[in-house]
């Protein structure tokens, strides 16, 4: 029996101690640091672990699983735990890669589909990787029009527009898709990076006329360019990127030039000052299609509404222009990228091509930014892919397929979680029943089932902190059986009164060792390999379960039964 | 002991292999030559559209089913189940010929347009060999017939020869396969709302590329979960006859499971397929259990240890049951298919390892033992040592 003396020493012996200490200072950094509070939640929980495993002390192990149920409870509370659409309510879009990519393709697809979802007007959409082949885009509700949306951003190219001072110098549909093509190393002729395509005669002969006389003016390069639009940006947003610059850009340089960025013939986005016209409004509509893009919350939103524009609201990173602008030649002074008008490059002409001679290859390149070789190889990669990506109307590097929606609305999907939830705490109870009535003593079903609700606990925590799907759930309540076989076989070891108790729990480990490397590996192919993301919920909380059992909470109970049956 | 089980391996215990060897047969039989209870592939692994709509009252199936026949529409099955906001309709349809098809058309488009536009820049610009124009004509002409394939489909002019250039063909036929798709969707649509009023649909639609590239990746992941399962189960016990006994039970529980699949119609499913992954891990659990006490241990003769881990496996499977039978449970108050599939298949199984285990692995293990096979060697394993304290 564990007795009180025992109890008090184990708690005041150092290592213990020392486990909880580290325990509350990782609840506090998880409260203080909210972004990193899931990162440092895993962490802890794994040093705590790993610290368990490799003390073999019983005071220990028991005071590692009380201190992972704490963290855990409290990363609920503070991290809170995300379910899935299943859960929440929404639509799920799954977009399956023909071939696997790597991650920095992955990044660029995950950008794209983002970009694209933004000038749709879906800011709600989550766009989220999975694995090395699928891309999960989710909507918060669900309205046929919205899925309709996303599954054209997905499916069309958007619209690619090279402007040169205010005319439209080419388009995408002038440009042979096939041809747009990395310049290999050797013919880069001192810049880091280039992309090459071909136009067609119309193109060729569009372009020599608009860039005739324009050397060194800057080719804006947009992606879906909004029509019948204005822009209200604020104060802070336009001098941001202003202020990075080396030569310092003046207020009315910073104006100007987004001025210039966004003038087209007959399509002009006008620029407005937030601050400028807070004060007296008057801005109206040209008609109720024009649309107005502002910074989502600005309280000049709601103005312009009432106004009856069409008002799409943006993040500031995306209504924040960058500029470049260099003393020596003031007509390449240009916005290099403001995503939320879609401009997303503006590299300049060279004088070759602005002699008015009809030109069918062009090559845009540049320098690369980085500290060090890798990171200019890296940078340099980027920003021919993000080029190859602009000229061919936004399209995917990979072609995609879509894969089966999953729509479901919120109410159904609350009762879902609460009735869930339920079956976990039934499950939990019918099983103490039958643990009951098979042991006939307390002092063995209490602390079983305390060790099965912690693990509920703990792997709700874990999933919880990334996502919660049904596939996730059903494995959770799984895991209550699990959990309680492994202690079966511990107690049934320890019932047999024919060697000391510290061989008995020795055997006892033994089979359960064995037993969850069996799972574990029968389940490991489909979590690394398959790539079935549907299913991947059931396998992690599967073998997290079996894991989570053979390294916290079995060494935990077997140390506590072990005392029970002295 | 609240309840005490007769030891069965007292006596002529050869003759338990009866049972599991009949279950085994039986669901060789149900799978294979039955064509009624052969498995159903879901849609996850058929191609085809599941719809949930979620109801206030309930539908005439039949009427539905006629709705969609009339509109052309495979109807494979069509459920009206309660839950809890309601009624929750479920119909699958198979997947539609135009669109498979249509499907096809357009993946081998994308995949040769863009050589296509290549060799059209080359053979565009001035003073272009006629090497490169006629490659580029040869070129044209091949993606031209697959662009009329997809505007037949479409009910379109067939006339891609006359588009001019690649760009534009690429918009074209973008335009008919969506074309193809919102006219399917439309049809389906109209056939649904002229029998239900539903709150919510949901699609779930799997393509044929979807299901086949679901089956492949499902088979290797059962590949190479057999192959590593088989290599660790040899490296902890060492010897031929336990290690192949372990295996043998597990197999047989899977295919008696397998067997209770087409038997009460659970359809193969990405979930009841992760079901029987995670089965496998149940069985040979109960089965390392078994193996580890026979021939590991000393105390008693091999017939009293295998009973004495029949009792400890016994109550292990009824834990595992009971919490499965809580998820089933739940799954058919919230008809989530997810909970079903998974559920159904974990008890079965369960059910099959009980059988698998005492009176299959358990004969030929005890069989190998007393003929002097194999006795009292080390407690631990070559991997387990690592773990135990």
């Amino acid at each position: 029996m564990i007795s009180k003396n025992e109890l008090l020493g184990g708690m005041r012996s150092r290592d213990v101690l020392a486990v909880f200490a580290f325990t509350l200072i990782a609840c506090a950094m998880m409260q203080l640091n909210k972004p990193l509070g899931v990162p440092i939640y895993i962490i802890s929980l794994l040093l705590i672990a790993i610290a368990s495993s490799f003390l073999h002390k019983d005071n220990l192990r028991v005071a590692a699983l009380l201190a992972i149920v704490l963290l855990s409870a409290f990363s609920i509370w503070s991290n809170g735990v995300k379910f899935g659409i299943d859960f929440s309510g929404g639509v799920r879009i799954p977009i399956l890669l023909e071939q696997p990519v790597d991650s920095v393709t992955m990044e660029e697809m995950v950008s794209t589909i983002k970009t694209r979802a933004a000038s749709f007007g879906l800011t709600e959409v989550k766009v989220r990787p999975i694995g090395d082949s699928e891309i999960y885009v989710e909507l918060p509700q669900s309205s046929p029009q919205l899925i309709k949306d996303v599954e054209d951003i997905l499916s069309q190219q958007g619209a690619y527009q090279g402007v040169v001072d205010g005319k439209v110098a080419i388009t995408g549909s002038e440009i042979y898709s096939g041809s747009i093509y990395r310049v290999p190393a050797q013919y880069l002729q001192g810049a880091d990076w280039g992309v090459s395509f071909t136009v067609t005669q119309a193109g060729a002969n569009n372009f020599a006329q608009v860039a005739l006389g324009k050397a060194n003016y800057p080719l804006y390069m947009f992606l879906d360019r909004p029509q019948n639009a204005i822009i209200v940006i604020n104060e802070s947003e336009l001098m941001a990127g202003a202020k990075k610059q080396l030569t310092p850009v003046s207020r009315a340089k910073a104006l100007e030039l987004v001025a210039s960025a966004m003038a087209l013939e007959g399509d002009n986005i006008t620029v407005y000052v937030e601050e400028d016209i807070a004060d007296n409004f008057t801005l109206v509509p040209k008609n109720n299609k024009t649309k107005a893009f502002v910074t989502s919350g600005s309280p000049i939103a709601p103005k312009l509404a009432a106004a009856g524009f069409d008002v799409y609201e943006r993040s500031g990173e995306e209504m924040t222009p960058s500029y470049v602008v260099q003393p020596a030649s003031p007509t390449s002074d240009a916005v290099t990228t403001w995503k939320a008008v879609g401009l997303l490059s503006a590299p300049r002409l060279v004088a070759s091509v602005t002699e008015g001679i009809p030109n069918f290859g062009y090559t845009i390149n540049g320098p690369a930014q980085g500290d060090s070789a890798i990171a200019r190889a890296n940078d340099a990669l980027k920003k021919e892919r993000d080029l190859q990506s602009l000229l061919k109307g936004g399209a995917l590097p990979v072609q995609i397929t879509i894969g089966s929606k999953t729509i479901v609305p919120a109410p159904l999907g609350e009762e879902f979680l609460r009735l869930s939830l339920i079956g976990i705490a039934f499950a939990l109870a019918v099983v103490s029943l039958m643990v009951a009535i098979r042991y006939r003593n307390l002092k063995i079903v209490a602390p079983m089932m305390f060790i099965s609700f912690a693990e509920i606990l703990i792997m709700m925590a874990v999933i919880g902190s990334f996502t919660i799907d049904l596939a996730a759930m059903a494995g959770i309540l799984a895991a209550i059986g699990v959990s309680v076989d492994a202690q079966i076989i511990v107690t049934d070891e320890l019932l047999k009164k024919e060697e000391e108790s510290k061989k008995r729990i020795d055997k006892a480990f033994t089979i359960i060792t064995t037993s969850v490397m069996v799972a574990v590996v029968a389940m490991l192919p489909l979590l690394l390999l398959s790539g079935l993301v549907e299913i991947i919920g059931f396998a992690t909380s599967t073998v997290l379960g079996s894991l989570l059992g053979l390294f916290i909470s079995r060494p935990a109970y077997g140390a506590i039964a072990e005392r029970i049956f002295e | 002991m609240a309840f005490e089980i007769p030891n069965p391996y007292r006596g002529n215990y050869k003759l338990l292999i009866i049972i599991p060897l009949l279950l085994v047969l039986c669901s060789l039989f149900i799978i294979f030559l039955n064509p009624q209870t052969q498995i159903k592939k879901g849609v996850d692994f058929k191609g085809g559209t599941l719809i949930t709509m979620q109801a206030n009252q309930s539908v005439d199936t039949q009427a539905l089913t006629a709705a969609l026949t009339k509109k052309g529409f495979a109807v494979s099955s069509a459920k009206s189940l309660q839950n809890p906001k309601g009624y929750e309709i479920e119909v699958e349809i198979e997947r539609d010929e135009n669109l498979t098809r249509a499907e096809e058309l357009k993946t081998s488009f994308f995949a040769q347009v863009d050589e296509v536009s290549r060799l059209e820049a080359d053979a565009s610009v001035p003073n272009a060999s006629s090497d490169a124009i006629s490659a580029y004509a040869a070129a044209k002409a091949g993606i031209d017939e697959t662009s009329n394939g997809i505007f037949a489909i479409a009910n379109l002019p067939q006339n891609a020869g006359s588009v001019n250039g690649t760009n534009a063909l690429k918009a074209k036929v973008n335009a008919a396969y969506r074309g193809i798709t919102d006219e399917n969707a439309a049809r389906l649509a109209d056939a649904l709302s002229g029998v239900v009023t539903y709150e919510s649909a949901s699609f779930n639609e799997v393509s044929s590329s979807l299901s086949e590239k679901f089956l492949e990746k499902a088979t290797s992941t059962v590949l190479y979960s057999t192959v590593l399962v088989c290599i660790v189960v040899f490296l902890i016990f060492k010897t031929f006859v336990p290690s192949a006994a372990v295996l043998i039970g597990a197999g047989a529980d899977v295919i008696i499971a397998l067997g209770a699949m087409g038997l009460f119609g659970i359809p193969l499913t990405l979930a009841s397929f992760a079901a029987l992954l995670m089965l496998v891990g149940f069985s040979l659990d109960t089965d390392v259990l078994l193996t580890m006490r026979v021939i590991k241990r000393k105390e008693g003769d091999a017939r009293g240890r295998a009973y004495e881990a029949m009792k400890t496996g016994l109550t292990m499977s009824m834990a595992l049951m009971l919490s499965f039978i809580c998820l089933f449970i739940l799954a058919s108050l919230t008809h989530i298919n997810t909970y079903y599939e998974i559920s159904a298949v974990a008890i079965a199984g369960l059910v099959g390892d009980v059988f698998a285990t005492w009176f299959l692995n358990a004969v030929i293990l005890l069989r190998h033992v007393e003929k002097g096979g194999h006795t009292g060697e080390s407690e631990k394993g070559v991997v387990s040592s690592l773990f135990s304290s």
